[in-house]
């Protein structure tokens, strides 16, 4: 279990010494991901789910707030004794080329987080090429093939393959997935999501996914919880299906209308949201964040910061004064 | 100054590129035809051959790749695969448009726009630079920037999301009527991209047109083009009106495409991912039909001949089994 | 550690691969083998090529000061002496100065450069400052100024003080390298297994920066020449044996070598050498990037 309170997180803009400004990335976000669960953040570029990830996996420290692995507090504890802590959570970069050294062959890249674990357990040297061939057949990969080969000489959704078997040698608890299918062959895509898929279901481990592509959040399964983030703070929270299907924040329904229709197959949704403005972090937001891009805004939103909490009559949390169930994703052709 | 959209006719093109194995083709044999005004989409993965097309258009394939067949027509320009020199340099911006893959950073990041907006002016010997200013203001405008302030910054004042429109405002300022857009929202998030893509099918019909997009996401292209043609190993295999082809898929690698798109309602599990891996400029089959590794379909005479491009109506399909069952 | 653990077969197999891959590399331009032999030449003229030659060289006194002939192809000094001979003899002092120089350089600029780039933060200001502050130390005035109190009669001597002041720039480019290379996924994902820093700087790091370390080795090794020339040339140093800038000194200024032409010979003796050298070390800096990138190295 992997939970999170009012996480914190600045960033000071660098370079100017005079007028520093400071982009608030976190505005304390609470999120809670259950051992063998799964959830996924998705917005836009900035909106700070990357960070947040980060976070998660111990990459990168927090301002303020507390994360808790297994009921453990990390705040208390000094950077030596979070690692081990922090090791159960594992990232799967977007980038499946700079994730791997170019001048290491898999089974060098393999070979030293499992050696490593060998000498902590005491095992022996036959467990690490034992292991190593197994987590490569766990991500579907042929070792007898793949071990001696650079990272060079693999397609890129093989790397990611190797990739997740890497994260795979130190038995995490939970794989944090950035945009981890972005850069892969849109025909090869399905095979990396289904793999995470099929890890959680037959190994237990937690997913994390962080995605601007919110169809393919649906791929965690359906007990998986989704968080849209608009400007480091979760602004509606709940489980996928239902945040997709049913969405009642306007940035939702903005970001689910902008999803492309497959025009042919499917009917656009009729009542698409469209932001009134690109989005502007110069200026200060006195209340909700997302008020001047909303074309439903009151003078309330303006002034006021609405926070999540759960409305009657809809299932999911959110943070918007007037909550309201409009159809904006496009249906396949055969339901209209 | 012509104000009417060029067709374009692809006629028999194959692109070769030299490796230490020899010259190998990254498109071959591929003809394709842009109706004047239309937005043609040509989708495909990495080292389908797509942009290696897109680039041919402007017959500015790099070495060591080079044209080694066929014909590149374009209405009032004659067969660009024919030009060189000057001819060619003057050809491309004043007649075609070219936004490049990831226009997010192809500006100079040492220039202000506007100086790159001149430098681009005088070297096609624009005369009324004032002219071409107030063009591309207009341009911005329309793309709903503010024209003064972005002529003004330099690349890293800008978002990803203005950086592309102001790659479309450069390939357009010099009044092109052709314009080829390769991979125009790439690592853009979807609301960002939602607004490119409106602005991109607006400004075609606005200026009079002819369109071509680039790109791996079917979803733009089912956004934006009314023709769209499907691209593997250098082959086109597929092509005619989009919601026809996404509709009712024929080719068996567009069908694979098309399932092995997560979907935001119905069974998720109903998405499949195509087995294999597309192949690479090395592993491309010399022989036969270029999909056969990964289909399903797959007929003993897959192996050794080459589908040809069957017409039917407005849509081709290169496929053995296609033609069979119809024919049977 | 982990490489002792790693099965022989597939060791032995990768370096197997590795030298077959050099060998590719090498024949792709034949001008790379011909930087490799001059190298192998230069290394061999410094370690055994005084052996060859009495200590100290036949002096000839009807042969002062003479162009080429076919008994001495590059001529003789202003003593009688064949050039060639002075030129070889030459070599051990300028080449081992060189060596030393550019591994106080390599070993001083990488280690600072890497614990500096690695750790950042306060390590970091400090070291950088510490470089900043040894960057702006004007190097030959300051050789000139320790030449009145030291007499570098022996090449590691030299060697040393060049180096100390020579890895200034190397510190800082490895320190960038180092930057932009801790950011990339694979350096954050061995954090995030918990591997240790050892694992991370030698077996992750060190590799990337390889062939950049490499390169840097040998065009230090030319500064060193150089530095040392020039020094020599300038006559600041008494000389004790043959050096090649002491040669060029005596060429120029006490044979007149730039006004008489069978000086000539004496003048170029030492100045092809440099030359030679420069043009091996060239030749092997293009190899290095392709040897060191196993994606280069196969194709």
């Amino acid at each position: 279990m992997i939970t999170g309170t009012g996480v914190v997180k600045t960033f000071k803009q660098r370079g100017k010494v005079l007028g520093a400004r400071e982009v608030q990335a976190l505005r304390g976000v609470d999120f809670a991901i259950p051992k063998g669960g799964a959830a996924s953040f998705i917005g836009e570029s900035g909106c700070g789910k990357t960070t947040l990830g980060r976070i998660i996996a111990g990459l990168e420290s927090y301002d303020a707030g507390e994360i808790e692995i297994d009921g453990v507090p990390m705040s208390g504890l000094k950077p030596k004794q979070r690692q081990p802590h922090f090791r159960k959570i594992q990232m799967i970069h977007q980038d499946p080329y700079s994730a791997l050294n170019p001048t290491r062959t898999i089974h060098q890249t393999l070979h030293a987080p499992l050696s490593l674990r060998a000498k902590q357990t005491g095992r022996s040297r036959a467990w690490i090429e034992e292991r190593a061939a197994e987590v490569l057949s766990l991500v579907g990969l042929d070792p007898g093939t793949v071990l001696a080969r650079y990272p060079h000489q693999l397609s890129g959704g093989m790397r990611q393959r190797v990739v997740i078997a890497r994260a795979l040698t130190v038995d995490p608890e939970m794989l944090v997935a950035d945009e981890a299918v972005s850069m892969i062959d849109v025909s090869l895509r399905l095979g990396i999501l289904a793999l995470l898929k099929d890890l959680r279901e037959r190994l237990g481990v937690s997913v994390l996914f962080i995605t601007h592509d919110v169809a393919t959040a649906r791929y965690i399964g359906d007990d998986g919880e989704l968080y849209v983030i608009y400007r480091g703070q979760v602004v509606e929270r709940g489980a996928v299906d239902t945040v997709i299907a049913d969405p009642v924040h306007p940035y939702t329904q903005s970001l689910l209308s902008a999803i492309p229709v497959l025009h042919g197959l499917e009917q656009p949704g009729e009542q698409p949201v469209v932001p009134l403005e690109s989005l502007d972090e110069s200026r200060p937001d006195e209340g909700c964040l997302f008020a001047r891009r909303c074309p439903f805004r009151t003078d309330r939103c303006m002034s006021e910061r609405p926070v999540l909490g759960r409305t009657e009559g809809v299932p999911q949390e959110h943070a918007c004064f007037y909550p309201e169930r409009r159809s904006v994703i496009a249906r396949p052709m055969s339901e209209v | 100054m012509s104000n009417k959209a060029p067709g374009v006719r692809i006629g028999g093109l194959t692109v070769v590129y030299k490796t230490p194995a020899g010259e190998l083709p990254a498109v071959r044999d591929v003809s394709l035809t842009l109706e004047p005004g239309s937005i043609t989409g040509i989708v495909g993965e990495s080292g389908s051959g797509k942009s290696t097309l897109a680039l041919s258009l402007l017959n500015a394939v790099q070495p060591p790749g080079r044209i080694a067949a066929g014909t590149v027509e374009i209405d009032g320009l004659g067969d660009v695969a024919a030009l060189s020199g000057e001819q060619l340099r003057k050809a491309r911006g004043k007649h075609i448009g070219y936004v490049f893959q990831a226009a997010q950073n192809s500006l100079n990041p040492l220039k202000t726009v506007g100086k790159q907006l001149l430098d681009l002016g005088r070297s096609h010997g624009v005369d009324d630079l004032r002219g071409l200013v107030r063009e591309a203001k207009e341009l911005l405008a329309r793309m709903g920037l503010d024209g003064a302030r972005v002529l003004d910054s330099h690349q890293h004042e800008l978002s990803g999301g203005m950086r592309q429109r102001v790659g479309i405002m450069l390939a357009l300022v010099l009044n092109a009527h052709l314009v080829v857009l390769d991979e125009p929202t790439t690592a853009l998030d979807m609301i960002t991209q939602a607004n490119i893509l409106k602005i991109v099918r607006e400004v075609h019909a606005e200026r009079g047109l002819t369109t071509l997009v680039i790109t791996h996401d079917i979803g733009v292209v089912a956004e934006v083009a009314d023709r769209l043609a499907v691209m593997y190993g250098g082959r086109i295999v597929e092509q005619g009106p989009t919601t026809e082809v996404l509709g009712a898929p024929r080719h068996p690698y567009t069908r694979g495409l098309i399932k092995a798109i997560p979907r935001l309602v119905g069974d998720i599990s109903e998405a499949q991912a195509l087995p294999g891996r597309p192949p690479t400029l090395a592993t491309v089959p010399q022989q036969g039909c270029v999909f056969r590794e990964r289909c399903a379909l797959r007929m003993d005479v897959c192996e050794t001949e080459d589908p040809q491009a069957v017409a039917d109506g407005s849509r081709t399909v290169a496929c053995h089994a296609v033609t069979v069952k119809e024919h049977a | 550690m982990s490489v002792l653990l790693e099965s022989s077969s597939t060791s032995a197999a990768m370096r197997r691969n590795f030298w077959s891959g050099v060998w590719r590399v090498m024949r792709r331009k034949p001008s790379r083998l011909v930087g490799v032999v001059l190298m192998a030449g230069f290394v061999f003229m410094g370690a055994f090529g005084p052996m060859f030659y009495p200590d100290p060289l036949p002096r000839d006194p009807n042969q002062i000061t003479r162009p080429p002939s076919w008994e001495h192809w590059l001529g003789t000094d202003d003593q009688g002496r064949d050039v060639i001979a002075l030129v070889v003899t030459g070599s051990r002092y300028v080449l081992l100065a060189a060596l030393v120089t550019a591994v106080i350089t390599v070993v001083l600029g990488t280690a600072i450069g890497l614990f500096s780039g690695f750790k950042r933060g306060r390590w970091d200001t400090v070291l950088m400052r510490l470089t900043d502050m040894k960057l702006t130390i004007p190097g030959l005035p300051l050789l000139l100024v320790l030449s009145t109190v030291w007499k570098f009669s022996s090449a590691v001597q030299m060697g040393l003080v060049l180096g100390l002041l020579s890895w200034g720039g190397v510190a800082r480019a490895v320190r960038s390298q180092t930057l932009s290379l801790r950011e990339r996924g694979f350096i954050e994902a061995a954090r995030g297994l918990g591997l240790s820093t050892t694992h991370i700087v030698g077996k992750e790091l060190l590799p990337s920066m390889a062939p950049y370390i490499a390169m840097n080795m040998l065009i230090a090794i030319t500064g060193g020449v150089y530095s040392q020339v020039g020094l020599f040339f300038l006559g600041v140093l008494p000389y004790e044996s043959n050096n090649w800038g002491q040669m060029l000194n005596t060429a120029v200024f006490r044979s007149g070598a730039l006004t008489v032409p069978s000086a000539l010979g004496f003048l170029l003796g030492p100045l092809l050498a440099i030359l030679l050298l420069t043009l091996a070390i060239v030749l092997v800096v293009d190899a290095m990037d392709e040897i060191f990138n196993p994606r280069l190295r196969e194709e």
